[in-house]
């Protein structure tokens, strides 16, 4: 097996493209990868010849996130801390990228969830395309929006991050642009000439790049008739609500008609792992008022309280009945809303008390410029 | 240097990647670049999210809701400055805009369920709900949070605590949701902190079983009435009730001032008190009674009552015993100043304490970089004793809030005392705070969008509301004199206030300080006790001797101000060290301790420092004053390394603070420049 061909890399005088090259797996990262992506980074910061990097996905996907399956295995073998190690190293990543100093571009097409939504999000540019579809689905699988989503999530107009959070909704490239997840949208055909003209522009000058994409995009690409993202006005009145049983109550009040999106969104509330709504949400709130480093510590707390797997087995739960038995009726443990109580969250959110546990370390930055602390 | 060499450097700057560092330091010097102070100072020492919670307590997730509320809605105008976004009133709109914009946030926030069950929700945690509520909206704006004060606080307040069933029933529900709103016609043209002088009389009329008000002359116009200009529908009126030719004090009555369009009512006039220094959100009038008639159910009736055929029936006889009862409850207003006056001080000092970590002036030797605003000693001595003193002051707010939701009609007098002298001092130190963050911010200092000046002027009038600052304090001498009256003549020991220590015998101070016995818990204690002790009995015994000699005890008191003033100070400045020694006690041992004991420790000396009192009544000699005085020096040093730490802990949201706080150079930058 050719391990090192997971991440390709083509460089055109100042310019270098990240390819993720996992084409079967959907480009899912594993840990290999995550290490010579952080590597590359690391590398190219310091390399006075690079001056932009494109980021982009081999086959149908751009990135459907990290390899679950190898986490699971770690940790029935016996070590959740192996499992969490993928997680620490693609915190680390995101980190970097989200606080880069050099220009980056990442070209989302087909699909990008989870921590591959993540990949592309920390980042100078994102560019959509018709088919490039975007979900965080954490919340369905027993999980939470990890890898900087709350920093993200948080950043949307007005609660339509928590919307996007708690409901695993889908977006398209014209909802991500619309929202402000995506700075372009380039149409399909018009990809590769797109990265022809960055490579020939050869600069790092996040303008003239900026120029060079607008001279592909579609400014206005049309939105769905059924697009969640006509719906902020009731989003922002339900999903500003102080708790998930709140939200809930809120959509069941914001339409006595009970049209279509508010009963899919119930249902999908009600059938989604209420501790991972529980969390999410406040994850997301703190998230607001913090930097991105503070948000992915946090994150990292959370996500090793649920592979350490003490307080709630349901992340695995949700392994077996969506991604292994395929029967998607996970047994969710507690199982309803109410009986999560506010200190059953908080074990999420304190450092772990297990035995040479220690909090996510950033990477030291040497030069933190302002476009990079703040994206959106 | 050369002139052209340096065009060519800035040019070539500008033309080869900026971000790309190149060994040649002395070219790079030529062109400020913007560190954020995460970078270049040492990461925290403590628990930063532990020590907020010593502030914040178990209102920490409802102030974080309230701000994600906040920031997150474009009513709250949201704007980028150097990649971050901010939120802040715009100042530059015309005050009728600014009021207009204030109304339309209550609205967004009602429709938020913020303000559900803050009047009918019963106890102390609903009450500490309403004081979060109120106080994380003035971190936005100050006009904010007073006309919610106004609205919940003072009208609310003055249904619930001097109204009786038939008023909780009939108002306070309408309240929340705003169908009713109300302000607080208390203050006149003529008569201000002196309640009982006002001028606005009303009699009964038992014929029709209604009261009439009435606005008698110019001097008794009601002034200053937030909410009155524009929007209160009703209010709750102060002034005399005459029956039957007897004057029996100062009532409250409700009367509506406005129908559900808007319309004056007959027999009201209301004038606008116009433009102001600050607070230009909050329509402050004026408004005129001309006999205007109430129903008699509308008289606040819990200390008193007028029966249908005119009596007058009251459980108090005394007049002056019935007006102390009847404004007893309406402390809540100090507490919430009190509290928000800390808000506006964190606000300030984390803006300007960040600047001062990015901000470079002097080079101290040529050729070398320039030297870090807060690494002179001078700025240090300007900053970092206002943070110790701002964590002192906080914690005593904290305590004043639990003080006053646990109230009992015995703690009455504590809570009337202890939130005059902290609303005092409290506000007293946010302005003087923001004098000198607005200084230490130079020039930045001076721009609206940076706050810290702005804040002088919107909230300044803390100082006076709610009592003006300097009566408030004589307030305070004067009821330690009467409790130390009082234990002499039952020939008892004093108990309250923390006032026992006056029991034991004085404590006596060693001769020769050194840096280690200013930093006990024992030498701070004592001589802040003794400070108070002297003062009380020296102002026991100037009062005594002259009443003595016959004088008037009210001229007694006007005349024995200066010692008068010292006692609250001294009062004051002892209760907030034992509140803060009480924070410590709850704080395991370890760095979090050891940053709080720095800090109290800075804080009792600067006071030391500062109130001429300790070297006037030789508390201090002069040979300790200049050991006091150098070991300001050396705990401001010690501060230093946790200035940044310090101030995020204060909890205050990036969004919330001036953007000079962040990426001063990029927020400055020309692309940032909106071109016509």
């Amino acid at each position: 097996m050719a391990q090192t061909n997971q991440v390709l890399v083509t460089q055109r005088s100042n310019v270098r493209t990240i390819i993720l090259n996992r084409p079967e797996q959907l480009n899912v990262f594993n840990l290999k990868m995550t290490c010579q992506l952080l590597e590359l980074l690391q590398a190219y910061e310091e390399d006075p010849t690079v001056k932009l990097i494109i980021f982009k996905g081999e086959g149908r996907a751009f990135c459907a996130g990290g390899d679950i399956k190898a986490v699971v295995d770690d940790i029935n073998k016996g070590s959740w801390k192996q499992g969490a190690s993928l997680f620490s190293t693609g915190y680390k990543v995101h980190y970097l990228k989200a606080t880069y100093t050099k220009t980056q571009v990442i070209i989302l097409r087909g699909i990008a969830i989870g921590s591959g939504a993540a990949l592309a999000i920390h980042g100078t540019f994102q560019v959509v395309t018709d088919n490039t579809v975007f979900a965080l689905p954490e919340a369905a699988l027993g999980s939470f929006p990890d890898a900087g989503s709350s920093y993200y999530l948080s950043r949307l107009p007005g609660f339509f991050g928590e919307y996007v959070g708690l409901t695993c909704v889908r977006l398209d490239g014209a909802e991500m642009l619309a929202c402000g997840l995506a700075s372009h949208y380039v149409p399909l055909e018009k990809l590769s000439s797109l990265e022809d003209a960055l490579c020939e522009a050869n600069t790092g000058d996040p303008k003239i790049i900026n120029n060079i994409i607008n001279n592909f995009s579609n400014k206005n690409p049309k939105l769905k008739e059924k697009s969640p993202y006509y719906r902020l006005k009731t989003i922002n009145r339900c999903f500003s609500k102080r708790t998930v049983e709140e939200i809930i109550s809120a959509l069941k009040d914001a339409d006595k008609n009970m049209d279509d999106w508010i009963s899919m969104t119930i249902q999908t509330l009600k059938k989604a792992l209420p501790t991972s709504l529980k969390i999410s949400l406040r994850s997301i709130r703190e998230g607001r008022l913090q930097g991105i480093g503070q948000c992915l510590i946090r994150e990292y707390r959370i996500i090793c309280t649920v592979l350490q797997g003490v307080f709630c087995r349901d992340f695995f739960e949700g392994y077996r009945a969506l991604l292994v038995d395929k029967d998607k009726n996970p047994k969710w443990e507690p199982s309803k809303l109410e009986f999560v109580s506010k200190r059953m969250v908080d074990y999420y959110f304190v450092p772990l008390a297990d035995k040479g546990w220690e909090d996510l370390k950033l990477p030291a930055r040497s030069n933190l410029t302002s476009h990079a602390i703040s994206k959106l | 240097m050369d002139r052209v060499n340096f065009r060519t450097q800035i040019i070539t700057r500008h033309l080869t990647n900026h971000h790309t560092s190149t060994t040649n330091l002395l070219q790079t010097a030529t062109c400020l670049n913007y560190s954020p102070p995460e970078l270049s100072e040492p990461s925290s020492h403590f628990d930063t999210n532990a020590l907020r919670k010593l502030l914040d307590g178990e209102s920490m997730d409802e102030i974080d809701h309230m701000f994600n509320l906040m920031i997150q809605s474009d009513l709250f105008c949201r704007r980028e400055r150097g990649g971050k976004v901010f939120i802040s009133p715009d100042f530059n709109e015309p005050m009728e805009k600014q009021r207009e914009m204030t109304m339309r946030r209550i609205g967004y926030l009602k429709e938020q369920g913020v303000f559900d069950g803050w009047l009918t929700s019963k106890g102390g945690e609903a009450e500490l709900l309403g004081f979060t509520r109120a106080n994380s909206c003035g971190v936005f704006d100050h006009s904010l949070g007073i006309k919610l004060g106004v609205h919940f606080f003072l009208w609310g307040g003055a249904i619930q605590f001097m109204g009786t069933k038939r008023h909780h029933d009939k108002w306070l529900r309408p309240t929340e949701t705003y169908e009713v709103i109300g302000c607080f016609a208390m203050t006149e043209l003529g008569h201000g902190s002196n309640v009982r002088g006002i001028e606005t009389v009303t009699t009964y009329d038992a014929n029709t079983q209604e009261f009439i008000i009435n606005t008698p002359c110019e001097s008794a116009q009601k002034y200053w009435i937030g909410g009155a200009a524009n929007d209160a529908t009703h209010a709750a009126v102060f002034s005399q009730l005459e029956i039957n030719g007897v004057n029996e004090g100062v009532h409250a009555f409700i009367a509506q001032i406005r129908d559900g369009n808007g319309n004056v009512c007959k027999n009201v006039r209301i004038a606008d008190c116009g433009h102001k220094i600050g607070l230009n959100g909050v329509d402050n009038g004026r408004i005129w009674f001309d006999n205007l008639r109430i129903p008699r159910e509308n008289l606040l009736n819990s200390v008193a009552d007028v029966s249908p055929d005119g009596k007058y029936l009251s459980a108090i006889k005394d007049p002056l015993q019935r007006f102390a009862a009847f404004m007893a409850p309406l402390t809540s207003g100090r507490v919430t100043i009190a509290a928000s006056s800390m808000n506006t001080t964190k606000k300030g000092l984390a803006t300007a304490v960040r600047y001062s970590l990015s901000r470079r002036a002097f080079s101290l030797k040529p050729n070398e970089p320039e030297v870090l605003l807060l690494d002179y000693p001078s700025h240090q001595r300007r900053l970092l004793p206002l943070i110790a003193k701002t964590y002192a002051l906080n914690f005593a707010s904290e305590c004043l809030k639990t003080i006053y939701v646990n109230r009992t009609q015995e703690s009455i007098k504590i809570v009337h005392v202890v939130s005059s002298a902290l609303k005092a001092t409290l506000t007293w130190h946010s302005m003087r705070t923001l004098q000198e963050c607005r200084e230490a911010c130079g020039g930045q200092g001076v721009k609206t969008e940076n706050h810290v000046g702005q804040l002088k002027s919107e909230y300044d009038v803390q100082l006076t509301f709610e009592g003006d600052n300097n009566v408030l304090m004589q307030q305070v001498s004067k009821a330690l004199f009467m409790e130390f009256i009082a234990a002499k003549k039952k020939t008892k020991p004093i108990e309250g206030l923390g006032l026992e220590h006056l029991n034991k015998p004085a404590p006596v101070l060693p001769l020769n300080l050194t840096s280690s016995t200013l930093r006990t818990t024992q030498f701070q204690t004592d001589i802040f006790c003794l400070r108070e002790r002297d003062l009380l009995h020296r102002f026991v015994s100037e009062v005594s001797q002259r009443q003595a000699q016959g004088e008037n005890k009210e001229h007694i008191f006007t005349m024995t101000y200066q010692i008068a003033e010292d006692l609250g100070r001294a009062f004051s400045d002892r209760f907030v060290l034992q509140t803060f020694l009480d924070v410590e006690a709850t704080v395991p041992a370890g760095s979090l301790k050891n940053v709080l004991g720095l800090m109290r420790s800075m804080y009792t000396t600067i006071v030391m420092e500062e109130d001429a009192s300790f070297l006037r009544y030789g508390y201090l000699s002069t040979d300790n004053a200049a050991v006091v005085r150098k070991e300001v020096l050396k705990l401001c040093s010690e501060l230093r390394p946790h200035a940044l730490s310090l101030v995020s802990s204060f909890g205050i949201p990036d969004a919330l603070l001036g953007p000079i706080g962040f990426d001063w150079v990029a927020s400055n930058s020309w692309s940032s420049v909106k071109h016509v």
